[in-house]
């Protein structure tokens, strides 16, 4: 038996009668055996006893302590048992028996504790609401509130102001991060020629008002984030769904935020669920992935950069969050009561919808469902609730500046190096009406972002920021710089979207053709169970394959759409007007339409109204609306995994009906427009943001989006290298390249390299570079030569990177 | 009862080697910049010793049927009326070259090496309540079943991520004969063959096509060497002749020009005539080349003799294809025996006459077994997909193994320090044929393999403040009996 310290014996040898002295002798017994796992932010076990109330707390299991019961504590069972397994501490050889006797004394007692008294200084908590923030004087007349911010940041830190970047470096700054795009050679001179002032200023506006190309480059970055795909795991089990067509919109007419998120979690219709729907896998997933508690880690990732994940299987042994509160956010979500599970086995408890920060108020877990979703959304966007902006705010910074104020972007829980910019620029974007494109002019204007970018020669991860940091291009931006230089985009996109919003002035050119169509059950037919939906059915023939087109669709209680036997869009609400790109649905040959639309007991013949036009390959149009053709059958088979069921064998024609005022209002209202969404086609480069990921993309950092992914990879790796060096997709788009640019008449080399430099890097060569690209080229470049020039150009760092 | 205490309690509350490394709750865990932050555990983990430099894993995508390959049962020929209840194995048992030890006819060659063989056939599978094929891909190439909350590295990863590369100008990681686009589940496929959180550098180098691996490691076509060079030397010049070259000297543009440079030099490598099947003599090409996957035995052997750490063949998986047989599964597995038969066992011989067998670790696995009548296992929820739902055979399309079975397969080894000639655990010889002696399950089974590479099965690390393992939660323990 080992013998404790001289101090301890001193202690021991005293009556005892005597009080156990907590200060001497129960803090350095418990340092010395409990601290490097249980105080400060160590929480092994889910337990601390880093102050009074977490001792009391106690772990996962509940108390490990009770005060005056020392029979009853859990924690002095551990450390006395001669279970080698079970003691605690693990490692050596634990406490003497005094040492024993003086805990067990101390339980008796009741646990005194020196008032205020803590092992370590709590871990860094974040504020839950805004927080006015004093701006700092102006310097040197820089008055924009981040330059005040900064300027006072840097100052306080000793840091440098970094210099003012080139016109250049800024022109393709500005393009790549608003718009994802290269700035044409015409832009760039007209850039550099500007004499104004403020051209900068009002290049940043110029860019975020044009409003398909931003709502195509900001795509990437939200598909990303919302783990949205136009293929990926889950689809052919149906267990998945795309936000695509309603993402997309949302970025074209720049939604506000709040709203954006309110949709999301709460949405109305088909069309936003597919990010809180999570991804389905068939057959039994692990309890700590069931789609509940996908979307508690899921809300918590994309919205208040927090991670669940830990939570989702047990108290967080890294941070404060419990493995109730992530299922109080997933019981929010469940349509059944969802039972608690502990690493895969139940434990006995129904959770409990709650919502994380009940400061701000909370989920009435009695409410229905879709009640349950409403609040939930309505707190997360709730005024005071500044994680929410602080979040968002700090992803655009990370955007526009390469590293967030907060760092890593999804550790929001961490120290920003600068709360007070943080909580300014949330402050900011909380007050436009949580306005997106605002907020990024906010910090697009400022002079920081205007700076030259740091040169990265020390520690990557160290939390200051000296100034914006180059960021690599993202596969999406590559992609679509080459397709630009080479002319090789492809034709048709898989996104399910339109590219244009709806378009009243298209929308009067164009008639409603289609007639209100339902159906007459027979009468001799059985009762049929309540909810069975009609059965709207035709069939479209199409003489080639479709390359654009819309269909609109409303009626019913509430409607879904299949083409083709697979689900494609629906309504619980029958008066929305619903419409959907076609260029992506249909084959050439024939098409099988069904529509299942439930009767509602308050309007029992509302009518069902579809009406399409598609444009073909061949360059004819083709039209379908609902009329007397159609056949109905009384109750149809919605089947499952979005696949439609058999086909009822009783089928009769359909009914034209009048139907409600109402409905008919909200169509004209609406369908025109929508409809004529499917003829707009301005002509623009179909985006790499709009088609499924391929080789390239992949090699160069395009993520399958099965998991939220907030930042992607920095660096270039060996196997990306491989694929740029002899990749087939990147090989043909440079020879195809080069072929269109030999065929061109140039002055000179020089001047095809000047036009290339200008193409991709917004400057002219230096001299050097035009000799060695000359010396490549020779004085009669040919195609080949061309494309190798290409290649070297878009490896260079300077083109990999937005410096 | 205190909960702590309870034999019974949640595992994760009493399992100490997580306890011992867990990583501190700050950014400072996660601030690497990387997005899915990968930090080497600290404290540390005892690595057993290798007795494999290389893993050659071939891959039987779509479920290889145990009783019709390496574990045969009574044998029933096809005649019409024939009950299916009665129909176990749909091949009759051959003689191997060790005493005892009967594999399926067809397998003839196979039969010859089987003295080199560790012949595992209680390999078990979980029951996931619904079959989906790429469901236990992903279990078994990643150790995890989705979903998952981080993306999950193949087995192929962890190697490279863990030991290395071999040869510094090889790819560590090649995966041989799958396409990844344009095939049924690709996506799903996709969502395992990567390196997922350790990042693309340990990535797979993707060979859909042996005969066409040359050409991936070649420059473009239509480049000769003396342009291939001369452009790489525009790039440098470039790089170098940029003005703002000295203000742009970070750790960004080196690592860049550094993945540059490793790329260039496997292109201009020697290395490369490893990936040029036309480069062995033919009449060992002919011994090879049964199709596809024959082929890609041939690639694998050049490559592991190259320097490769981990390559997979497989015989590819494409939903209702190849070993997934939902109807005409004898007449198919007859074909698939004659695709693999001779190329595997010329690869065994083969290393071993260089000497290389001592030291690669050579398996045959699949996602699970088949059988007549039972789909998942006894109690499964799982919906039965055969295509033919018939009691009695009519035709020849009804006659095989058309059912996805997960109660007991069938896993060979060769090498990597395995037993010769040795047979481990069995299934019962009456249906159901579930592994009735020492089941192995996927856990273990890693365990095993990746003791066998020199990794511990307790190797983790830190993503996302958690720490992952190679093998499940790091309980995975290796069959020491496997081992010589």
């Amino acid at each position: 038996m080992k013998f404790p310290f001289p101090l301890l014996l001193l202690g021991l040898v005293t009556p005892l009668a005597a009080a156990v002295d907590f200060n001497h002798q129960i803090v350095p017994l418990l340092r010395k055996h409990c601290g490097e796992c249980h105080t400060g932010s160590k929480l092994k076990g889910g337990f601390s006893l880093n102050d009074r109330s977490a001792l009391l707390h106690g772990s996962e299991n509940g108390p490990v302590v009770a005060p005056g019961n020392p029979e009853k504590s859990l924690l002095l069972e551990l450390v006395a048992t001669a279970d080698r397994d079970q003691r605690m501490p693990p490692k050596g050889d634990g406490l003497s028996a005094a040492e024993v006797s003086l805990l067990r004394q101390w339980i008796a007692e009741g646990l005194p504790w020196e008032a205020g008294f803590a092992f370590q200084a709590p871990a860094y908590e974040p504020p839950l609401k805004p927080r006015a923030v004093t701006l700092p004087p102006a310097v040197a007349g820089r008055d924009h509130p981040v330059d005040r911010l900064v300027d006072a940041y840097l100052a306080k830190h000793n840091l440098p102001r970094p210099p003012p970047a080139s016109d250049s470096t800024f022109l393709r700054r500005a393009h790549l991060d608003l718009i994802g795009l290269l700035p044409t050679p015409e832009e760039v001179k007209a850039f550099l020629q500007d004499p104004s002032p403020d051209k900068r200023t009002r290049l940043v506006h110029t860019l975020l008002a044009r409003d398909p190309d931003y709502a195509e480059h900001w795509l990437t970055f939200w598909n990303d984030l919302l783990r949205n795909d136009y293929g990926g795991t889950g689809f052919i089990t149906g267990g998945r769904r795309q936000i695509s067509q309603w993402l997309h919109e949302a970025l074209l007419t720049n939604k506000p935020f709040d709203q954006f998120a309110r949709e999301l979690i709460a949405p109305a219709g088909d069309e936003s669920r597919g990010f809180s729907d999570g991804i389905k896998w068939r057959g039994e997933v692990s309890a700590g992935q069931t789609v509940e508690i996908q979307f508690a880690q899921s809300l918590g990732q994309s919205f208040l950069g927090l991670n669940l994940k830990c939570a989702s299987c047990h108290d967080s042994f890294v941070d404060r969050w419990k493995l109730d509160e992530a299922y109080g956010l997933a019981a929010i979500y469940a349509e059944k009561p969802l039972e608690v599970h502990r690493c895969d086995k139940p434990v006995g408890r129904t959770a409990k919808a709650s919502w994380l920060f009940p400061e701000l108020g909370n989920v009435d877990p009695e409410a229905p469902r879709a009640e349950r979703l409403r609040q939930l959304a309505a707190l997360m966007t709730h005024p005071d609730n500044g994680r929410f902006s602080r979040t968002l705010v700090n992803r655009l910074w990370h955007r526009l500046m390469g590293r967030g104020i907060v760092h890593p972007l999804d550790a929001m829980q961490s120290e920003p190096w600068s709360a007070d910019l943080l909580d300014a620029l949330a402050n900011h974007f909380q007050q436009t009406g949580y306005d997106v494109k605002r907020t990024l002019a906010h910090l697009a204007t400022s002079q920081i972002y205007q700076a030259r970018s740091e040169v990265l020669r020390g520690d990557a991860n160290a939390p200051v920021f000296p100034g914006p940091r180059a960021k690599r291009l993202s596969a999406e931006q590559f992609v679509d710089a080459v397709w630009t230089l080479t002319g090789t985009a492809p034709q048709k996109m898989d996104a399910p979207v339109f590219r244009v919003p709806p378009d009243p002035a298209a929308g009067s050119r164009l008639a409603l053709t289609g007639q209100w169509i339902w159906g007459q059950p027979p009468a001799n037919a059985k009762a049929r169970p309540e909810g069975d939906p009609f059965l709207f059915r035709t069939e479209w023939k199409l003489a080639a394959e479709p390359v654009s087109g819309a269909a609109i669709l409303t009626g019913g209680e509430s409607y879904t759409l299949y083409l083709n036997g697979r689900k494609i869009t629906g309504s619980d609400r029958g008066e929305h007007v619903a419409a959907l790109p076609l260029h992506d649905k249909l084959k050439a040959g024939s098409n099988q339409v069904v529509i299942l639309a439930k009767p509602g007991a308050r309007s029992p013949a509302a009518g069902v109204y579809f009406q399409a036009e598609v444009r073909l390959a061949d360059g004819t149009v083709a039209t379908l609306q609902s009329d007397a053709t159609w056949q109905f059958s009384p109750g149809g088979n919605a089947g499952r995994e979005g696949r439609l069921g058999a086909l009822p064998k009783n089928v009769q024609p359909v009914v034209v009906v009048d139907p409600l005022p109402s409905r008919v209002q909200g169509l004209a209202r609406q369908g025109p427009a929508l409809l004529a969404q499917g003829r707009g086609s301005d002509g623009r480069m179909v985006r790499a943001s709009l088609v499924k990921s391929d080789f390239l993309m992949r090699s160069l950092g395009r993520p399958n989006r099965d998991q939220i992914v907030s930042m992607r990879p920095d660096e270039l790796t060996t196997l990306e290298a491989l694929d740029l060096a002899n990749g087939q997709t990147l090989t043909r788009a440079l020879e195809q390249g080069a072929a269109g640019l030999a065929a061109r008449t140039w002055a000179s080399s020089g001047a095809l390299i000047t036009y290339l430099y200008t193409r991709t890097l917004a400057r002219p060569p230096s001299p050097g570079e035009l000799r060695a690209a000359a010396e490549l080229l020779g004085p009669q470049p040919t195609a080949p030569a061309i494309a190798d020039l290409l290649w070297a150009l878009l490896m260079q760092p300077e083109f990999l990177y937005v410096h | 009862m205190y909960p702590l205490l309870d034999p019974h309690a949640p595992p994760a509350i009493v399992r100490r080697d997580f306890l011992k490394q867990l990583a501190a709750a700050s950014a400072a865990a996660w601030s690497t910049g990387v997005p899915q932050a990968v930090r080497a555990n600290s404290a540390p983990v005892v690595h057993p010793p290798a007795k494999a430099e290389a893993c050659i894993l071939l891959w039987m995508g779509g479920g290889m049927a145990a009783p019709d390959t390496f574990d045969p049962k009574r044998y029933l020929p096809f005649e019409k009326g024939l009950e299916v209840a009665r129909m176990l194995s749909t091949f009759p048992a051959i003689d191997t070259v060790v005493d005892g030890v009967k594999i399926c006819q067809g397998l003839e060659h196979l039969a010859q090496v089987m003295d080199r063989a560790t012949l595992l056939r209680s390999a078990v599978q979980p029951d996931l309540g619904s079959i989906l094929h790429s469901r236990h891909q992903y279990h078994w190439h990643t150790g995890y079943v989705p979903p998952q909350t981080v993306a999950c590295p193949h087995l192929g990863a962890w190697m490279a991520k863990v030991l290395g590369p071999r040869n510094p100008v090889m790819p560590p990681f090649i995966n041989i004969g799958q396409r990844l686009e344009g095939v049924g589940e690709s996506e799903e496929l996709k969502a395992f063959t990567t390196a997922g959180f350790f990042g693309a550098e340990f990535g797979p180098l993707n060979l859909p096509f042996p005969e066409e691996a040359a050409v991936s490691v070649r420059p473009p076509p239509g480049m000769d060497a003396g342009r291939f060079a001369n452009r790489d030397r525009l790039f440098r010049q470039l790089v170098d002749a940029n003005p703002d070259r000295d203000r742009m000297s970070d750790y960004q543009r080196q690592s860049l020009l550094r993945s540059m440079d490793n790329a260039y030099r496997l292109l201009s490598s020697k290395e490369r005539e490893a990936f040029d099947l036309t480069l062995e003599p033919p009449e060992v090409q002919a011994r090879y080349d049964t199709g596809r996957f024959g082929r890609g035995c041939l690639l694998a052997r050049r490559l592991v003799e190259a320097g490769a750490r981990f390559v997979e063949v497989t015989t590819e998986y494409v939903p209702f294809l190849h070993w997934d047989t939902h109807k005409d599964g004898h007449e198919t597995v007859a074909r698939l025996h004659r695709e693999i038969d001779r190329p595997i066992a010329t690869l065994v011989r083969e290393l071993e006459a260089r000497g290389l067998l001592e030291r690669t670790l050579v398996i045959i696995a699949s996602e699970f077994s088949r059988d007549a009548m039972m789909e998942g296992r006894p109690g499964s929820t799982a919906n039965d997909q055969a295509t033919f739902k018939v009691d009695t055979l009519s035709e020849m399309a009804h006659y095989g193994l058309h059912r996805h079975f997960t109660g007991g397969t069938s896993v060979v080894m060769f090498g990597g320090g395995t037993k010769r000639g040795y047979v481990h655990g069995r299934t019962a010889d009456e249906r159901p044929l579930l592994a009735i002696q020492d089941p192995v399950t996927v856990m273990d089974l890693h365990a095993t393999i990746m003791t066998a590479m020199g990794i511990s099965p307790k190797t983790e690390f830190s993503v996302e403040g958690r720490p992952f393992y190679v093998t499940e939660d790091g309980k995975g323990r290796p069959v020491r009996e496997l081992f010589a």
